[in-house]
């Protein structure tokens, strides 16, 4: 039992159903991450490409987690918000290496952000691929993508690894966090 | 012509009926009264945080219906429905899984949004649980497209050998759509799909064999393989079994028929099958036999003997699939089903109606005088009780019986004139007037009893259509009965009280009587004048003209009914010439051919005669008497498509093809004498065997010495003879106008060979001349007559002249029966049998058969045979023959001697 399940359990946070928002743009990590959450035997050892969404079911500790992974693809982006209405937090990961599409995300998430049927539900970004020599830190990520500017909803950047799994728990105990009050 | 037959049927089907039958439904539906907005609002469900299934269930369950029921939704509506349910992928149940992917199948959103469940789907594809995997590969190979397809490509061919059946199956039936599409990638699955195809799963060798059928579709040679080799593989599934039936009979159909009295490639592989443990396989098998084309006597019995023990099975479908099948059997092979006759009689009073109906039109097919008053009592109790479709089968066998048996028409008209009179649709009315109408052109002492039935018919007819059909008939039959007033009060009252059509239609029938009969002309004149004041254009035109043309201006009488005597075949292809060249000239009609003396049964099939009358029965009626085979159709539209034929005329008569090369020659050669009133037209089926080669330049030379009443007119080569499949070259010979040239035929089948460079494959530029001589043709008497439909052979028979009648007695020699001998002769003279005369009653020991026919020219020769057998089976035979000359007579008496 990691930290992250003591923790639920001590705030007596058991059997709760949370729905997960994950966007981004396309080959962020998305899907690796969320293979990250899930026990080990279950993970998949290579990612393709996400066509469309899938939907995957985690237990974590008391928490059940209904985590709708979205492609980030161009030509899916416009279907993200089909999904806006019924959930409970967003995960948003950026590729911390691409600084040439980083006005891309930022667009992309100010247009989420304006949406009507999101509610203002916690938005936890993941600044992704930090094992990346060339990769952005997070302040400077949290910067080019005008984070200070949100006022209306709890939001919190973590650096990960989707590979090696490295801050994605960090991550997720502070959105379990949230969810719990 | 269909086309108006319908359109004129749609406003005149009963709306209230159409209401009832919904009423009926919607009583017992579970869904009585559900609403599209309701359900809408229903399907919000989806959306819930915690996801109900079995209410989700019921809210697809709902959608489907209202889909299947032709409800549109909206754009915007399936979109919501859609996103609604991509959500329910995060509950496992297996059931709401399976409304799931039936859901997304069909309200099929935009294809933008639909791939949205592409990742989902394949992530379904690699579950554990059979049912995910075989339905999310239905739906994916549904919204796929090619590119995403090669990226699956491997899952798929996986799931085509999965263990389980369901994804195996699910797999293939996919793939056999995609064909469509993506027959490339599909054909990478080849071997998968022939590991399948040995699955000890039914279901799965089923859809496994369909698809390698469906592979190999447009390649006839690799097809005839396959089947081959699935014949001698052991395939068990009775499902697989029955394609595999299909599949050789459609092999069968494309082969070239085999030289005479040898056997079909495969008629063993479907003889065998009729000793299937499955039923579905033995009545497969059985069909395919009696469809075979030309299907002879002995090949048919296996088949009969097994459909006969069906006709008793305790199984309606199996007695209705039988009694169908032998239905059609009848209308060829009258005889093979009379066997039959005694299963086929319980089947009348058989509790499911169309069972019944089709017992009691074989037994119309099949049975003989005697029993025709007893067969329409039967048939007039349970009239009232089927469909129309089962009514117009009854009236088409009634028809074909009527011209079988002239003697009974008054019976059968009566029936005919009964029907008409009673409740029915319009195309089962078209049927029955269109019987009638046959009857009085072919039976002529039905003439007049046919037509009062019509006048009768049309006072009180609400279809237009067939209203003009009739008022036309009686403009043209009326005048020449013994009393052609009598028809006028019924016309006349037409152009009172009906609709413009039927006015105009009226008026011109009038003006015909007018025309014909001097006498009436007065009278009509005075009734065309009250039509001048109409009000509609056409009626008033119509009247106005022939009231001209009945007092002597605008070409005077004898151009209301203008002929054109010029044969119309020619006369289309004139005018398309015409067309085609400078029209600065105006078109001359007296260079079209003219039209052969009317003969009224020159068709010489059912078929042609039901084309023959005013109005073409469009194809829907099948043939409906017993009349023989006549290829001359078959092969008229292709002589007519080669322009140097088509001076030659019309072709009388197209004889069977027969076989000039041995088996398995370079070149298979297969040859059709077309006889013309001067001409004999020779058709050569030309095949190239042998793919190393090119032929080129292919053509038939003739040696007649042995043949010197025929020149050699032309030849018309072909340019290249097609590997493995069928070109023609032709070969034209003169000889005396009607003459009946005989004699034996040398041929040689010229050509250029290429040899084919198995390096380039490409053919070599120069090539060689080369000949081959092919066997010898023999020219007969037999090829110059064929069979003719007769009304009334007594009456034909006194009004031929005496002299012209040739006796001659000829020993037949030990047979296997009397009915065997009859057939043989029958087939030997090629004639038409009347009167049903070609029956032998069973353990008859002497039987007379009477044959109709003409000889080229349009002369009719007349047969009367008597057979005897004594009690060693030998068989003597009586010949007796009239014709309009003797030398005919004498010529059917050479086909005997010579044969
Ligand atoms: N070096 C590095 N590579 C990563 C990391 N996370 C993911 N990747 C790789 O990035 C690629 C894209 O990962 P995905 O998880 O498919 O990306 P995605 O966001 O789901 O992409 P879409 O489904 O197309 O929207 C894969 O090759 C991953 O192996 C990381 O932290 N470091
Ligand atoms: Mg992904």
């Amino acid at each position: 039992m990691g930290f992250f399940d003591k923790l639920l359990s001590l705030l007596g946070l058991t059997g709760r159903k949370v729905n997960v928002l994950v966007v981004g743009l396309d080959n962020s990590g998305k899907t690796t991450i969320i293979e990250r959450l899930k026990p080990k035997p279950k993970q998949a050892a290579e990612v393709a490409p996400t066509v469309g969404f899938t939907v995957d079911e985690l237990q974590k500790g008391a928490l059940t987690f209904t985590v709708f992974d979205m492609s980030g693809a161009g030509r899916y982006r416009t279907l993200w918000e089909q999904y806006y209405r019924e959930a409970d937090a967003v995960i948003f990961v950026v590729d911390s290496a691409d600084k040439l599409r980083m006005v891309v995300a930022r667009d992309e998430m100010e247009h989420m952000l304006r949406h009507p049927n999101l509610r203002q539900v916690p938005v936890l970004y993941f600044a992704n691929k930090k094992d990346i020599p060339v990769a952005m830190p997070p302040v400077e990520i949290a910067q080019a993508l005008g984070l200070d500017d949100i006022k209306d909803r709890p939001w919190q950047i973590v650096p990960s690894n989707g590979l090696s799994g490295e801050g994605v728990d960090k991550g997720i105990d502070w959105l379990a966090e949230r969810l719990g009050k | 012509m269909a086309a108006t037959a319908q359109d004129s049927q749609a406003p005149l089907r009963g709306p209230e009926k159409k209401d009832e039958d919904r009423e009926d439904e919607t009583e017992f539906s579970p869904f009585y009264g559900i609403d599209k907005g309701a359900v809408l609002q229903e399907a919000r469900v989806f959306n819930d945080p915690q996801i109900d299934p079995r209410r989700c269930q019921q809210v697809i369950t709902k959608l489907l219906y209202l889909l299947n029921q032709g409800e549109v939704f909206t754009k915007k509506e399936a979109a919501e429905v859609f996103f609604g349910v991509t959500k329910l992928f995060q509950k496992q149940d297996i059931n709401l899984r399976r409304m799931m992917y039936l859901c997304i199948k069909d309200i099929c959103p935009g294809a933008d949004e639909v791939i949205i469940v592409t990742s989902s789907l394949m992530k379904d594809m690699n579950s554990k649980v059979d049912l995910f995997r075989s339905n999310s590969v239905r739906v994916l190979c549904k919204i796929i497209d090619g590119q995403l397809l090669a990226q699956i490509e491997r899952y798929l061919k996986q799931a085509i050998v999965d263990k389980s059946p369901v994804v195996a199956s699910a797999a293939l039936v996919s793939a056999s759509h995609l064909l469509g599409n993506n027959a490339e990638i599909v054909k990478r699955w080849i071997n998968e799909v022939q590991e399948a195809a040995q699955n000890k799963n039914n279901m799965v060798q089923f859809h496994a064999v369909a698809l390698l059928h469906a592979l190999r579709a447009s390649d006839r040679l690799a097809i005839s393989k396959l089947v081959t080799s699935l014949t001698k593989a052991s395939v068990k599934s009775p499902l697989a079994q029955c394609l595999l039936v299909r599949y050789v009979a459609q092999v069968i159909q494309d082969s070239q028929p085999g030289a005479n009295g040898e056997q079909r490639p495969f008629y063993d592989f479907l003889e065998s099958c009729l000793r299937h443990k499955a039923e579905v396989v033995i009545f497969e098998a059985a069909r395919a036999i009696c469809n075979l084309r030309d299907v002879t006597a002995r090949e048919l019995t296996p088949a009969i003997t097994v459909l006969q023990l069906f006709l008793s099975s305790s199984k309606p479908v199996l007695r209705f699939a039988a009694v169908r099948t032998l239905n059609k059997v009848a209308m060829t092979h009258p005889l093979a089903v009379t066997h039959c006759n005694i299963d086929m009689e319980t089947l009348i009073s058989d509790q499911n109606r169309s069972i019944a109906t089709l017992a009691i039109t074989t037994l119309l097919k099949t049975g003989n005088e005697s029993s025709v008053e007893k067969l329409l009592k039967q048939i007039g109790s349970f009239m009232s009780d089927i469909a129309d479709d089962f009514k117009i089968v009854v009236v088409e066998a009634i028809r074909s019986l009527c011209l079988k048996f002239p003697t009974k028409q008054r019976a059968l008209m009566n029936f005919l004139s009964g029907v008409l009179r009673e409740e029915g649709g319009f195309e089962y009315k078209k049927a029955i007037v269109q019987s009638i109408l046959v009857l009085i052109q072919e039976i002529p002492d039905a003439k007049e009893t046919g037509l009062g039935h019509l006048c009768e018919f049309i006072e009180d007819c609400e279809f237009t259509y067939l209203s003009t059909q009739v008022l036309h008939l009686l403009g043209q039959e009326g005048p020449k009965t013994k009393e052609p007033s009598k028809y006028i009060r019924y016309i006349y009252n037409r152009i009172i009280l009906e609709n413009a059509t039927v006015r105009a239609a009226a008026v011109s029938a009038l003006a015909n009587f007018g025309a014909a009969c001097e006498p009436l002309r007065p009278r009509i004149i005075v009734l065309l004048r009250r039509a001048l004041a109409d009000n509609d254009d056409e009626v008033r035109d119509r009247a106005t003209l022939h009231l001209q043309q009945l007092e002597g201006k605008a070409g005077g009488p004898d151009a209301v009914q203008p002929r054109l005597d010029v044969n119309i075949t020619a006369m289309e292809k004139a005018l398309s010439d015409y067309l085609a060249g400078p029209t600065d000239k105006p078109f001359d009609i007296s260079v079209v051919p003219k039209a052969p003396p009317p003969v009224r049964a020159s068709g010489s099939s059912a078929l042609g005669l039901a084309t023959s009358t005013a109005t073409n029965s469009s194809g829907g009626a099948a043939p409906t008497s017993a009349a023989r085979k006549d290829p001359t159709a078959e092969y008229a539209e292709l002589l007519r498509s080669i322009p140097q034929l088509a001076p030659l005329g019309e072709v009388f008569k197209s004889c069977e093809p027969v076989a000039l090369t041995e088996k398995d020659t370079e070149y298979s050669v297969f040859c059709v004498k077309h006889v013309y009133e001067g001409h004999v037209v020779f058709q050569f089926n030309c095949t190239n065997t042998i793919a190393e080669q090119v032929l080129e330049d292919v053509s038939v030379a003739m040696d007649l010495a042995e043949a010197s009443d025929f020149e050699e007119a032309f030849t018309v080569p072909l340019d290249q003879m097609p590997l493995n499949g069928v070109g023609q070259c032709f070969t034209v010979v003169t000889r005396q106008p009607g003459a009946i040239a005989t004699g034996k035929i040398v041929n040689i089948l010229k050509f250029k060979v290429k040899e084919i460079d198995p390096s380039t494959g490409e053919a070599e530029e120069e090539g060689y001349e080369d000949e081959y001589v092919l066997e010898d043709l023999e020219v007969s008497p037999a090829d110059y007559v064929k069979p003719t439909l007769l009304g009334n052979f007594r009456k034909a028979w006194e009004e031929l002249d005496p002299a012209t009648e040739k006796e001659d007695e000829y020993g037949l020699g030990t047979r296997e029966g009397l009915q065997e001998a009859v057939e043989a002769v029958i087939g030997i003279l090629g004639m038409q049998p009347c009167e049903g005369s070609e029956a032998v009653p069973p353990n008859a020991r002497s039987h007379t058969v009477l044959l109709a026919g003409i000889f080229v020219g349009y002369q009719q020769v007349l047969v009367r045979m008597s057979f005897g057998i004594d009690a060693t089976n030998n068989v003597a035979m009586k010949l007796v023959v009239r014709a309009e000359s003797i030398e005919l007579s004498e010529a059917i008496h050479s086909i005997i001697q010579d044969a």
